[in-house]
C-alpha cells in the first residue's frame, strides 16, 4: 500500500512537472517577445531590452521555466507584464470561490445520482427505471451553461426566486452567499448528475449480477439487504473513477458557469486574462487548473487503494 | 443477421443526427432568409410571416442562423474528431501490438496519453485563443487535441483483445510482420469499437464547440454557431426567451443524436459488448 | 424432510424444469445428476428461492413443515442460510471481495440472531471444522488471498454455520483441482446434514450418495438407490451417461452419447430423450411417466399427500420414465 501511494506520488509530480514544462513552452516561448508586446511596435530597443531585463526574459528559456515553476512551489506565479500586480494572490482568492462552486456541483449530482441511479438498476425492468434512464440520456445532451440560462429562466425570470447572476462573499452575508450559489451548483450538479445517473445504473446493474450477491441472499438477506449491505461499495468502485473524471469536467464546467452566473472565481480570472492579454496570468491559471485534474485523478487512486483491498497488497 | 432488430435508440439517435445534417446540407443551397442580415426593422421580430422562429435583437432569422449553425457544429466536429481519429488511432494501435520486450513504448505513449488527457478542450482553446487569436481553427484543434486520448485508449484496449485471438496467432506465426496484422487485422476488427467512439466523441465535440462559442473561443461572428446564439440570447432571457430556447433545444438534441447512435450502435455492431448502459 | 412435487421451473414462455417429484429424509444424501443444461442448478436455486429474475417456480416443495415454492421472500428469507443452505459452483466469484472472510462467515448468524462477539468466535471455530489451517488468520483474510479450495470451503463454514436441516450443493468441486476436490468431498460427506448434491461427474455421486436422481431436458427420467441405477440403468439416457464416464477398455472407442443437449426449449415432446435415442419409436412421442416396475401404474415418489407431516415415507424404488428400458 505505501509503496504503491509512494508510486502514485511520483507519478503525479512527474506529470504536474511536464504539464508545467508543456504550458510554459505553450504560453512563454511561443507567442514572442512580452517586452516588446507590451512596449508597442513604437518602442525603442533599449527600453525593451531594459524592460526584458525587469521581466527576466531575457535569459534562456530554462532558466526562465525553472524560476516560473520554483515559484509555484510556494504560490509565487509572477508579476503581471499587464498590470504589474502579483498573480498568486489573485488566483488563491478565486481558486476558493471556484472549490466552493464546484464541490457544492458535485454533492448535488451525487445526491441526485445514487438515489436515482440505484434505484433505476433496482427497477431496470419496469417503466420507472426505463424512464429514469431515458431522463438521464437527455439530461446529458445539456450542457451545464444552457441548464444555467434554463435554470435562471425558471427561479429568476419567472418566479423570480432567485438572483440571475451575481457573487456575494459568505463574509458579507451567508444567507445572500447560499443564494447566489444556488442556481450554479445546480446547473453544475444536475447535469453531471445525470451522466453519473448513468454510471451508477451501470454499477449497481453488474454488482446485481455478482455472485456474491447471490451468496448474500443464500445467506438470509432479502435483496435490497444484500444490495446495501454488499452491493454498494462494490459498485462504488467503478463510481469513483467517474467522479474523478467529472470533478475535472465540473471544474472545466465551471469556467463556463461562472460567466454565465457572473461569479468571480477562476474562469473569469482565467478569461479577463486572456480579453486583456495577460499571458503570464493565463498561464498561471491554466497550470492551476491542469494541476488540479492531475490530482485529482492522483486521489481517484488512492480512494481505490482504500476501498479494495486487493490493491492493497498488490504493486 | 436478418434476425438482428434495429434499437429504438439507434433509430432515435439516427434520426435525430439526420435532421441536423439535413439542415446543415439544406443551408448551402436554401435558407428562408440570409442569416447574416441585420435588419434594423425586423429586430425582434415575432415568429410568423416567413420568419418561422422570429428574429434576434439584430433582427436576423433564427431558423436560418439555426441550420447554418448546423453547418458551423458538424464542421467543427468533423474536423476535431478526425484529428483525434487520426492521431489517436495508430497511436493506440502501436500501444497495444507492443510486444512485451517494447513494453516502455506502449508505457511512454499512454503517459503521454495521461498528460494530454489533463488539458481539456477548453483551456486548450484558451491558451490557442490567447496566443492566436480565437477562431473556429483553434476550436476544431483544440477540441481535436483533447479527444485524441480518448480514441487512443479504446484503441489500446481493443487491439489488446484482437492479439490474443488465434487469428492474429496464426499470422504472427506465419511471419507476418507487424504493419501487416495491423492493417489486415486489427483494424478492420477493431472498425466497430471506433465508429462508437467517433459518434460519442461527436457529441462531446459539439458541448465542447457550443461551450467554446458562448465563451468567444469559437466560431468569430457573423459565421452563426449555436453557442454564440445562446451567449447573445442571455441578456434578453427576461424579455424574449425564445431566443434561448431554440438554439438550446438545437445543441440538446444533436447531442442526444449523437449519444444514441454511440450507443444504438455499440448494441448492434457488437451484441457481445452489449452492456447494461442504456 | 423435504418433498418436492410437481416442481416447474418457466422462464417467460419456455418451461425449463417440468414436473419434478423427489423426496430427502433425514441425514439422507441424494446426488441429482444430468449435464449442463438438464435444470439441475435451476432446480436447486428454484429449492433456494434464488431463481434469477423472471424466472418463476410452480408446485410444491416443503421442507419438514415449511413451504419453499410460492412463498413470499419475506418468509423464505427467514429459512435461507438458517434450515437450508447451499454451496455454489464457482467459490473465486462467491464471496464479497471487499469484506474479511471472518465477517461474512459471522454475517449468516448475526442475520439469524446470533449476537454479534459471538458470531465472531464461532466463525474461526466454523473455519477450523471445514479444515482451513490457522482459522484466526483466515478469518482476518481477504478472500483474494485464499485459493480457490480454501474459498470453497469458507463457503461450506457459511452453510454450515447456523446447523441446517438440509444442504444444497451445486457442483460445488467442479472448479477446483482434482486433490483438493477429494478433500472437499470427504469433507462434505462427513459435515453434511441431509445433502442434496448436484453434479455431472457420476463419480463423485457415486463416492458421496446413496440415492440418486437422473435429470435430462428438465426432467427427472430415472432416480432410486445408487447401487441399483449404476448397476442396472434402466432409462436409455442413464445407460448412456452411464457407458460414456466408463473407461473404456485399451483399443476401443470411447462411448459417447450422440448428438449434443438441445438448447432450452428446444427438446422434443413426448420423451425428451428421443431425438438422441436409438431406441426411440413412435410410442415415444407421448411422454413416459416416471414409474417404477413394481408399482406401474401410481408416481413412485412422493408416495405421502403434501400436507402430510412428520417422517415422510420415503421410496426406495427405482423409477425411470422410459418406454424401452433397458434389461
Amino acid at each position: 500500500m505505501i509503496v504503491y501511494l509512494l508510486k502514485r506520488l511520483a507519478v503525479l509530480l512527474a506529470s504536474v512537472a511536464a504539464a508545467g514544462v508543456a504550458v510554459f513552452a505553450f504560453m512563454a516561448v511561443l507567442p514572442g517577445d512580452p517586452a516588446e508586446i507590451a512596449l508597442g511596435v513604437n518602442a525603442t530597443p533599449e527600453a525593451v531590452a531594459e524592460l526584458r531585463a525587469r521581466f527576466g526574459t531575457d535569459r534562456p528559456p530554462a532558466a526562465q521555466f525553472l524560476d516560473w515553476f520554483g515559484g509555484l512551489a510556494h504560490g509565487d506565479f509572477g508579476t503581471s507584464y499587464v498590470t504589474s500586480s502579483p498573480i498568486g494572490p489573485q488566483i488563491a482568492e478565486r481558486l476558493g470561490v471556484t472549490t466552493v462552486l464546484v464541490l457544492g456541483g458535485m454533492v448535488v449530482a451525487l445526491i441526485v445520482a445514487v438515489p436515482a441511479g440505484t434505484f433505476a438498476a433496482v427497477h431496470h425492468r419496469d417503466p420507472l427505471g426505463a424512464a429514469i434512464s431515458a431522463v438521464s440520456q437527455v439530461g446529458i445532451a445539456i450542457p451545464a451553461f444552457l441548464a444555467g440560462i434554463l435554470l435562471v429562466f425558471v427561479f429568476a425570470v419567472k418566479a423570480q426566486a432567485l438572483p440571475s447572476g451575481g457573487y456575494v462573499p459568505i463574509a458579507d452575508d451567508p444567507a445572500e452567499w447560499l443564494r447566489s450559489l444556488l442556481l450554479p451548483w445546480l446547473s453544475l450538479g444536475l447535469v453531471q448528475g445525470a451522466v453519473l445517473t448513468r454510471y451508477v445504473r451501470s454499477a449497481v446493474l453488474d454488482v446485481m449480477r455478482e455472485d456474491y450477491l447471490r451468496t448474500a441472499r443464500a445467506k438470509g438477506r432479502g435483496r435490497m439487504g444484500a444490495l446495501w449491505r454488499h452491493g454498494l461499495r462494490n459498485a462504488s468502485i467503478p463510481v469513483v473513477t467517474v467522479l474523478g473524471l467529472q470533478l475535472a469536467t465540473l471544474l472545466i464546467g465551471a469556467v463556463v458557469v461562472e460567466r454565465v452566473f457572473v461569479i468571480p472565481g477562476l474562469g473569469d480570472l482565467l478569461l479577463n486574462g486572456v480579453a486583456g492579454r495577460d499571458l503570464l496570468l493565463v498561464q498561471g491559471v491554466v497550470m492551476v487548473l491542469v494541476a488540479a485534474v492531475l490530482l485529482i485523478n492522483f486521489v481517484v487512486d488512492v480512494c481505490y487503494a482504500v476501498l479494495d483491498p486487493r490493491l492493497r497488497g498488490a504493486r | 443477421m436478418s434476425g438482428r432488430r434495429l434499437n429504438l435508440g439507434l433509430v432515435t439517435g439516427g434520426a435525430l443526427v439526420g435532421v441536423v445534417v439535413a439542415a446543415a446540407l439544406v443551408s448551402f443551397v436554401w435558407t428562408p432568409h440570409d442569416p447574416t442580415l441585420v435588419d434594423a426593422a425586423g429586430k425582434l421580430r415575432e415568429p410568423g410571416g416567413g420568419y418561422l422562429l422570429g428574429a434576434d435583437k439584430f433582427g436576423r432569422d433564427t431558423l436560418s442562423q439555426l441550420m447554418v449553425g448546423a453547418r458551423t457544429t458538424l464542421y467543427v466536429g468533423v474536423v476535431a474528431v478526425g484529428i483525434a481519429a487520426v492521431v489517436g488511432t495508430p497511436l493506440g494501435v502501436a500501444a497495444g501490438m507492443a510486444p512485451r520486450s517494447r513494453g516502455w513504448l506502449s508505457e511512454l505513449i499512454m503517459r503521454v496519453n495521461d498528460l494530454v488527457f489533463a488539458f481539456p478542450a477548453l483551456l486548450l482553446a484558451v491558451m490557442l485563443g490567447a496566443v492566436y487569436g480565437a477562431g473556429t481553427l483553434t476550436a476544431m484543434i483544440a477540441i481535436g487535441v483533447a479527444t485524441v486520448p480518448a480514441f487512443a485508449r479504446v484503441a489500446r484496449a481493443a487491439t489488446m483483445q484482437v492479439m490474443v485471438t488465434d487469428y492474429v496467432l496464426a499470422a504472427r506465426a506465419a511471419g507476418r510482420r507487424g504493419p501487416a496484422i495491423a492493417v489486415r487485422h486489427v483494424l478492420p476488427n477493431i472498425g466497430s469499437v471506433l465508429i462508437v467512439q467517433a459518434s460519442v466523441s461527436f457529441a462531446i465535440a459539439i458541448l465542447a464547440e457550443a461551450a467554446l462559442s458562448f465563451l468567444g473561443f469559437g466560431t468569430r461572428p457573423p459565421t452563426p454557431s449555436w453557442g454564440r446564439m445562446l451567449q447573445e440570447s442571455q441578456e434578453l432571457l427576461f424579455s424574449t426567451p425564445r431566443l434561448a430556447l431554440w438554439p438550446g433545444l438545437a445543441i440538446a438534441l444533436a447531442v442526444l443524436g449523437f449519444n444514441l447512435l454511440g450507443d444504438g450502435l455499440r448494441d448492434h455492431l457488437d451484441p457481445k459488448l452489449r452492456s447494461a448502459r442504456g | 424432510m423435504l418433498t418436492v412435487e410437481g416442481l416447474s421451473v418457466r422462464a417467460e414462455d419456455l418451461e425449463l424444469v417440468r414436473e419434478v417429484s423427489f423426496g430427502i429424509g433425514p441425514g439422507e444424501r441424494v446426488g441429482l445428476i444430468g449435464e449442463s443444461g438438464s435444470g439441475k442448478s435451476l432446480t436447486a436455486l428454484a429449492l433456494m428461492g434464488l431463481l434469477p429474475d423472471g424466472v418463476t417456480a410452480s408446485g410444491t416443495a416443503r421442507l419438514g413443515d415449511r413451504d419453499l415454492v410460492g412463498v413470499p421472500e419475506r418468509r423464505l428469507k427467514d429459512l435461507r442460510g438458517r434450515t437450508v443452505s447451499m454451496v455454489f459452483q464457482e467459490p473465486m466469484t462467491a464471496l464479497n471481495p471487499l469484506m474479511r472472510v471472518g465477517a461474512q462467515v459471522a454475517e449468516v448468524m448475526t442475520l439469524h440472531g446470533v449476537a454479534k462477539g459471538r458470531a465472531r468466535e464461532r466463525a474461526a471455530e466454523l473455519l477450523g471444522r471445514v479444515r482451513l489451517p490457522d482459522p484466526e488468520r483466515i478469518a482476518r483474510s481477504y478472500p483474494h488471498q485464499l485459493s480457490g479450495g480454501q474459498r470453497q470451503r469458507v463457503m461450506l463454514a457459511i452453510a454450515l454455520a447456523n446447523e441446517p436441516d438440509l444442504l444444497i450443493c451445486d457442483e460445488p468441486t467442479t472448479a477446483l483441482d482434482v486433490t483438493v476436490q477429494k478433500q472437499m468431498l470427504e469433507l462434505i460427506a462427513e459435515v453434511a446434514p441431509a445433502l442434496l448434491f448436484i453434479t455431472h461427474d457420476l463419480a463423485v455421486v457415486a463416492s458421496l450418495c446413496e440415492r440418486v436422481l437422473v435429470m435430462y431436458g428438465g426432467r427427472v427420467v430415472e432416480s432410486g438407490p445408487l447401487r441399483e441405477v449404476f448397476k442396472h440403468p434402466r432409462h436409455r439416457y442413464t445407460e448412456g451417461l452411464l457407458a460414456a464416464s466408463r473407461l473404456p477398455p485399451r483399443g476401443t472407442r470411447l462411448a459417447t452419447i450422440p448428438g449434443a443437449v438441445p438448447a432450452a426449449g428446444r427438446f422434443p415432446g413426448g420423451c425428451v430423450f428421443r431425438d438422441r435415442c436409438a431406441h426411440a419409436t413412435e410410442t415415444c412421442e407421448t411422454a413416459p411417466d416416471l414409474t417404477g416396475p413394481e408399482e406401474p401404474t401410481g408416481p413412485e415418489e412422493p408416495t405421502g399427500p403434501a400436507e402430510l407431516t412428520g417422517p415422510e415415507p420415503r421410496g426406495d424404488g427405482h423409477a425411470f420414465a422410459c418406454w424401452h428400458p433397458r434389461g
